[in-house]
């Protein structure tokens, strides 16, 4: 999905439009509180986003005991690290290993760990995701610059209940002597819904 | 309904409630039981997506009691029962061209399964 021009992270001008109006409607009504709305929207803009899972995975990296707790009880673990809350209530950690992928996606709308990612990519909320994610997730994922073995076993997670899922990607290779924090830097937001790989020290 | 104030919105988004319930009631299957997902097709809320009706799977795990939303989206009550991850192999959801290997699990309440 990286060979078209317009950027796929910027909602679709009529959404725009339309929320604006939505807004000026509630508020009018008295029914939403505009300072209430600034407050939402920085913390989902600055304050919680995928650096909150990026931390989580870097420490199942370095500490097997965590990584214990996070795939025994995943909403325990990752509250160790004050990330709770709205979309996040009952998590459950999903581990890729050399001969299992997962992937997420949630085809009846955008369901989304929101405490440890912040809010849903504009694609992960999209039609042809949602539909194809299922369906052809080696084609999705080839689309993502992903190209796996043919022997490994894809496992996609459809978010159709209140569980949040959340993928622990592989540790990249030559990472032994890294620190968490720089270890977290190599997590992207796409290895964590399942559709990239963890970053290499040293690469993009 | 009165609108979230500015200072409440941090504890608001911390503490929400979750959709588990607290009751004590049986579970329909246990882990490892095969399952055949019913071919319903209400009108209104159902989290059974179309793909995976009236097909075979099996219980991944059990997550416990939660509030059932088809009946709960309507106000028809909480209706709470075991919410389960099902498993289905690629090649039940979409047929013989599809992977042998890979599979889509779906988290499903008792009401969308029989025994199979």
């Amino acid at each position: 999905m990286s060979d078209h021009h317009h950027d796929h992270d910027a909602p679709l001008p009529d959404t725009v439009l339309r929320v604006k109006a939505l807004e000026s409607l509630l508020t009018e009504k008295g029914l939403v509180d505009p300072a209430a709305l600034d407050v939402l929207i920085d913390t989902y803009e600055t304050r919680v986003g995928p650096r909150n899972g990026a931390k989580v995975v870097a420490r199942a990296w370095v500490d097997d005991a965590y990584k214990k707790r996070l795939l025994e009880d995943a909403t325990a673990a990752i509250a160790e690290f004050g990330f709770q809350g709205r979309q996040s209530e009952h998590m459950v950690v999903l581990e890729n290993t050399a001969k299992v992928h997962n992937m997420v996606v949630c085809t009846l709308c955008s369901c989304y760990p929101w405490a440890v990612l912040g809010l849903p990519p504009v694609w992960y909320k999209s039609s042809p995701y949602r539909a194809r994610a299922v369906i052809d997730p080696r084609g999705v994922l080839e689309e993502f610059g992903v190209a796996l073995d043919e022997e490994v076993e894809i496992r996609v997670w459809d978010s159709t209940a209140e569980i949040r899922y959340l993928v622990l990607p592989q540790r990249p290779g030559g990472t032994e002597g890294m620190d968490e924090e720089a270890l977290a830097d190599l997590v992207t937001r796409d290895s964590m819904i399942g559709v990239g790989l963890a970053g290499s020290p040293g690469g993009v | 309904m009165k609108p979230l104030k500015a200072a409440d919105v941090e504890h608001a988004l911390q503490h929400s409630r979750g959709a588990r319930v607290n009751e004590d009631v049986a579970a329909k299957f246990r882990v490892g039981d095969r399952v055949l997902t019913r071919n319903i097709n209400p009108i209104g809320h159902t989290r059974l997506p179309r793909y995976a009706r009236a097909r075979h799977g099996t219980i991944a795990c059990d997550y416990g009691v939660f509030i059932f939303p088809d009946t709960h989206a309507v106000g028809e009550g909480m209706k709470p029962q075991h919410l389960y991850s099902v498993r289905f192999t690629a090649q039940e959801l979409w047929g013989a061209d599809a992977s042998a290997r890979d599979s889509v699990y779906l988290d499903l309440w008792d009401d969308y399964l029989d025994p199979a």
